[in-house]
């Protein structure tokens, strides 16, 4: 991983220095094993305007952009990988946000060789994304991405303990487009992920977006004591009409069924007050404000002239 | 001014103290004080332009180091001595806050509570208008403080005006090569000034040359005292109008500090992280550059910009910092205060060469520490 650092480096140096004047690269190191203090150590006497920030442990790539993030300082911040993104894009991309003052997501154009219930599992996760979250994580989307200092400010302001990006960039708003590339791949390791470690992230992003899967659990519960409801009243039924009941049936019926029903309502309410519970901790902005501007009516047009057309008596 | 030529008789003086910094120079009056006849040779045209001029203007009131006691506690002991001696130089019509960084600190709030509770500078709570001018994410508390500046043309002026007072002469435009034992059991300094050469020969030779330190020694073949040296930067900004009478300093770690500077009626932004634009140090194993050389040959391009975005991080209120002009300096440590943020006093007589004496200053209220080492030394 450490011998790919300057091949990147040099990548993104020659990306920037004819186009900018004002730069910075943040390299986030996520408390890795091998070589990297070393290396950085030789790549910061021969490149400028490099910063190291070497995490006290491994956190897992998302925390460590949030570190980055958060300490970024530009007009527009582009998050990429060292394995795989390639660097030659970032003046384009940075065009594009400055035009849109968003954020810009890349989506690989190489697809993954999934298996079918693999596919299958995803296209269920991304429908219902769309439909009952309102959210579109667009396939094969990456982390790399530009966002502008609007978008980077709002996202600082999320104070979640899981971090996602890909959630994040979807909930604060702004102007959210995707653009295509190739990965290229600097080291010789792909990074395949397995099935499992994708549906972890799968119920991770869902879960971290919203109660909704709260709400359908406390249907649920409210659709079962209905049942039971109904249930009860078959028990009177049976109980008030029929001849020859068994022994016992009725109140061990009756028992099971009440404490079913009071139980399921119990945990339809709980379910809500958990998901009420879950924005609050969250402690998410309302809102992030998007623009701000104010009239502009010039002076001279509202003023035509000193002139009265009246004069009255008394004033 | 009295400035008298170098063609006065040879070794009729007991000390020479070498640059006219803020150091040399009260160097110069203390030992006037113990009944030596002194010399100041100064490289400039005038007495502290150099590092004397080109820094925060802090008067340092121990708040400044919550990870060294003993700079902490001097600084505190010394704060109101500077500020009472140099009354007519202080700035102290300002309101001053400190405030603590959440992530990336190197001390937390109550670590920096209890630091200056144990070296009694007072904090206090800070009014609402001001304590909202801060990102609640970054910043952990603000605290109000009691620190003042100084105002470099005026301290020079007094300075200055001291000297001639004490009849101590500075000889402009001097600059002092290297020096040796004479003949005649005293030291021999050489000297130079515009082409012509002399040397004079005192009993004394006081080193306060700060980053130059090392050029006499080189001259002289004497070991090198081990220095780091950074090319530095201060912006010179209008700060926003908010902010036209505070000074804010931001602990402990990669953040920034804007103090009133009052000599150009400007505050200074200073950030720890780039304010320094490049290092080296003076070791034996390499070849020389004098450090003033080196910083006449560099290229010194502003990083205003990286500066005034890292801040507006905490300060949102920044954006509004309009860029004046740069101080650029080369400010040196030692070594030792890689590790602890320390900025003792290098006060180093020569082992190889007695009568040959170092001295560097961190901070110009330091000064009060001098005497009583000038005085062990002089009557030993």
């Amino acid at each position: 991983m450490a011998g790919i650092l300057e091949p990147f480096l040099e990548d993104v140096v020659r990306a920037l220095e004819p186009n900018y004047k004002f730069y910075e690269i943040i390299l986030i190191d996520d408390g890795s094993s091998d070589s990297t203090p070393a290396v950085v150590e030789q790549l910061l006497k021969r490149f400028q305007r490099v910063r190291y920030l070497r995490l006290s442990r491994h956190f897992g790539s998302e925390v460590a952009i949030s570190a980055g993030l958060d300490s970024s300082i530009g007009d527009f911040t582009v998050v990429a990988s060292p394995e795989s993104d390639p660097c030659g894009m970032i003046p384009d991309l940075v065009t594009a946000v400055r035009r849109s003052g968003g954020i810009l997501t890349g989506v690989t154009t190489g697809r993954k060789n999934r298996s079918l219930p693999a596919r299958l599992a995803a296209s269920a996760f991304h429908t219902y994304c769309r439909r009952y979250l309102g959210l579109d994580f667009k396939e094969n989307s990456t982390d790399f991405r530009v966002l502008s200092r609007q978008a980077v400010n709002a996202i600082t302001q999320i104070k979640d303990r899981r971090r996602h990006l890909r959630l994040f960039t979807n909930t604060v708003g702004y102007d959210l487009q995707y653009f295509e590339y190739t990965p290229i791949q600097r080291s010789g390791a792909s990074t395949r992920t397995g099935f499992f470690k994708e549906a972890n992230q799968a119920i991770d992003l869902v879960i971290a977006s919203s109660p909704h899967p709260l709400r359908f659990a406390s249907r649920l519960g409210l659709i079962a004591s209905m049942l039971n409801a109904f249930y009860i009243a078959y028990i009177v039924g049976v109980y008030l009409f029929k001849a020859h009941v068994a022994e016992g049936w009725v109140t061990t019926s009756m028992s099971i069924s009440v404490m079913f029903f009071f139980l399921f309502v119990l945990l339809a309410i709980l379910c809500e007050y958990v998901g009420r519970l879950l924005e609050e901790v969250q402690g998410r902005p309302l809102y992030f404000i998007g623009q701000e501007k104010n009239s502009s009516v010039l002076l001279e047009h509202q003023v035509k002239g000193n002139v009265v057309n009246v004069s009255t008596e008394r004033v | 001014m009295s400035a008298s030529s170098p063609s006065s008789p040879s070794s009729s003086w007991d000390a020479i103290v070498v640059g006219g910094g803020f150091f040399g120079a009260s160097i110069a009056l203390l030992l006037r004080e113990q009944g030596l006849s002194v010399l100041v040779v100064e490289r400039g045209k005038e007495l502290m332009t150099r590092a004397s001029y080109n820094n925060q203007a802090r008067v340092h009131g121990g708040y400044h180091y919550p990870r060294s006691l003993m700079t902490a506690i001097r600084s505190r002991i010394n704060f109101p001595r500077f500020a009472a001696e140099y009354a007519t130089c202080i700035h102290s019509d300002f309101e001053k806050y400190y405030a603590v960084g959440k992530t990336g600190s190197k001390v937390s709030a109550r670590q920096f509570v209890s630091f200056m509770q144990r070296i009694g500078a007072p904090l206090d709570k800070p009014p609402a208008h001001i304590t909202k001018l801060f990102n609640p994410n970054l910043i952990e508390a603000v605290f109000t403080a009691r620190e003042y500046a100084f105002d470099a043309t005026k301290l020079a002026a007094l300075t200055a005006c001291r000297l001639h007072e004490a009849k101590v002469p500075v000889w402009f435009e001097t600059e002092a090569d290297a020096v040796r034992r004479a003949p005649s059991g005293r030291l021999a300094l050489d000297l130079h000034q515009k082409g012509s050469r002399e040397t004079q020969e005192p009993r004394w030779v006081f080193n306060c040359t700060y980053s130059q330190i090392n050029r006499i020694n080189v001259n002289s073949c004497l070991p090198i005292v081990p220095l780091r040296h950074e090319l530095t930067e201060l912006a010179l900004v209008e700060p926003p109008p908010v902010l036209a009478n505070v000074g804010i300093t931001v602990m402990c770690g990669p953040f920034f500090s804007l103090m009133p500077f009052p000599a150009r009626r400007l505050h200074t932004l200073s950030h720890v992280r780039y304010t320094p634009h490049c290092a080296w140090a003076d070791e034996s194993d390499s070849p020389y550059t004098p450090p003033f050389e080196r910083f006449d040959g560099m290229e010194k391009k502003t990083a205003f910009h990286y500066m005034v975005r890292d801040s507006m991080r905490l300060m949102p209120c920044l954006s509004e910092c309009v860029y004046k002009d740069s101080l650029w300096e080369v400010k040196t440590t030692l070594p030792l205060s890689d590790t602890d943020d320390g900025r003792p006093i290098l006060f180093r007589p020569s082992e190889e060469l007695p009568g040959l004496v170092h001295v560097m200053g961190g901070k110009i209220d330091n000064i009060y520490d001098l005497p009583q080492e000038l005085e062990a030394l002089i009557n030993r």
